[in-house]
C-alpha cells in the first residue's frame, strides 16, 4: 500500500471510532423506561442486599471493581436516596456474582435499575445516571406508585 | 452528561483520572504509526513497535498504571499546568484496560511472527479502544468485564484471563 493510502485507511479509522464514541455518548446513562403492569418484581433476597429496599422506590446499582463510573454513581445514586422519603439506594457487586449479572441482563456497569414500592423494575440506565433524566424518572415513578391508587 | 465525580474506593491510593486518558492518547498515536508501518509494508518495524506497546501495556497491567513511564510524564510534564483534579479515582480500573491492551497487542505479537496482517489488525483493535477511552472517557472495565465474565473468559473473582 502506497504511503497516502495507509495515512488514508488511518483517517478513516479515526473517524469510524469518532462515530462510535458520538454514539456511545449519546446513549450512555440514558433512561430506558417499562409499563408499570408487566414489570418484574426484584427482592432484596434476589440480589444478595443485606438491607430493605425502599418503601416508596429504590435505586438498584450493580457495579464491578472494574468501573470507573461506579463509585460517582454510588455517590449520585446516595444522595438522591438520601433527600427523597421513602427512596432508598442498594449497590450490588457483580464482580463475584456473574449469575446476577446474567439474571438481571447486565453488560456494563454502573447499570441502575429503578424499582418502584413493590419492587417492579420501572426504569433501566445503563452507564453513569444523567442526574436531571434520573430524578425525573424517580419523580414519575414515585408519583405513579404501581398499585391500584391512581396518580394525580 | 454531568462531569462524573471520580473518588477512588476507601483504602485506595486515588489517582487524577486524566492521567489515564493522556497515556491512552499517547499509546493510540504509537498505534496509529503502527498501523500505518504495517499498511506500507514495513513488517518488521510494525511488528518491534507492537512489542514495544506491548511491553507497555504489561508495565501497566503488573505494576499499576500509577508506576507507568507515562504516568510519570504526565505527573511530571502536564499535571503542574493543570488544575488540580475535581476528584481523584481508583486505579484498579485503568489497570484492567491496560490488561486488555495487552491480552490484544501480545496475541497481535506472537501471531504476528506468522501472520503479518495480524500486527495490522491488533494494533487497529487496540486503537479503537486507546483512542475511545481517551477522547471520550471510554472505560473498558465498565464495558467489557462482566462481558468476558459472562463468555467465561475471565474466571470469576480472580479477575485474571483464563
Amino acid at each position: 500500500m502506497s504511503p497516502l493510502a495507509a495515512v488514508l485507511a488511518v483517517v478513516g479509522l479515526v473517524a469510524v471510532t469518532t462515530v462510535v464514541g458520538l454514539v456511545w455518548k449519546a446513549r450512555t446513562g440514558r433512561v430506558t423506561t417499562r409499563g408499570r403492569d408487566d414489570a418484574e418484581i426484584v427482592t432484596p433476597a434476589d440480589v444478595g442486599a443485606d438491607g430493605s429496599f425502599g418503601e416508596k422506590a429504590t435505586l438498584l446499582q450493580f457495579s464491578t471493581e472494574f468501573c470507573a463510573y461506579c463509585p460517582a454513581t454510588r455517590r449520585l445514586l446516595g444522595g438522591l436516596a438520601d433527600r427523597t422519603e421513602g427512596v432508598e439506594h442498594v449497590d450490588v457487586d457483580l464482580t463475584h456474582s456473574p449469575e446476577l449479572a446474567q439474571r438481571f441482563n447486565v453488560l456494563q456497569t454502573p447499570t441502575t435499575l429503578l424499582l418502584d414500592g413493590r419492587g417492579a423494575v420501572r426504569a433501566r440506565i445503563g452507564g453513569a445516571p444523567r442526574p436531571a433524566e434520573l430524578e425525573a424518572s424517580l419523580a414519575e415513578i414515585l408519583n405513579t406508585p404501581g398499585d391500584d391508587r391512581v396518580a394525580a | 452528561m454531568s462531569q462524573p465525580d471520580l473518588r477512588p474506593l476507601p483504602g485506595t491510593q486515588g489517582i487524577d483520572p486524566r492521567g489515564p486518558r493522556f497515556s491512552a492518547g499517547i499509546t493510540a498515536v504509537l498505534l496509529a504509526v503502527d498501523i500505518v508501518l504495517g499498511l506500507v509494508g514495513l513488517q518488521l518495524a510494525a511488528w518491534i513497535l507492537l512489542v514495544v506497546i506491548a511491553v507497555l501495556f504489561l508495565w501497566g497491567a503488573v505494576a499499576g498504571v500509577q508506576r507507568h513511564p507515562y504516568g510519570a510524564l504526565y505527573r511530571a510534564a502536564l499535571r503542574p499546568r493543570l488544575a488540580p483534579p475535581a476528584e481523584l479515582e481508583d486505579p484498579a480500573p485503568p489497570t484492567f484496560a491496560q490488561l486488555v491492551g495487552l491480552i490484544i497487542t501480545g496475541l497481535g505479537v506472537v501471531l504476528g511472527i506468522w501472520f503479518p496482517v495480524i500486527v495490522v489488525v491488533a494494533a487497529a483493535l487496540a486503537f479503537v479502544a486507546a483512542f475511545l477511552n481517551s477522547v471520550f472517557g471510554y472505560c473498558l472495565g465498565c464495558q467489557i468485564y462482566l462481558l468476558l465474565v459472562r463468555a467465561g473468559l475471565i474466571r470469576r473473582g480472580t479477575g485474571a484471563a483464563a
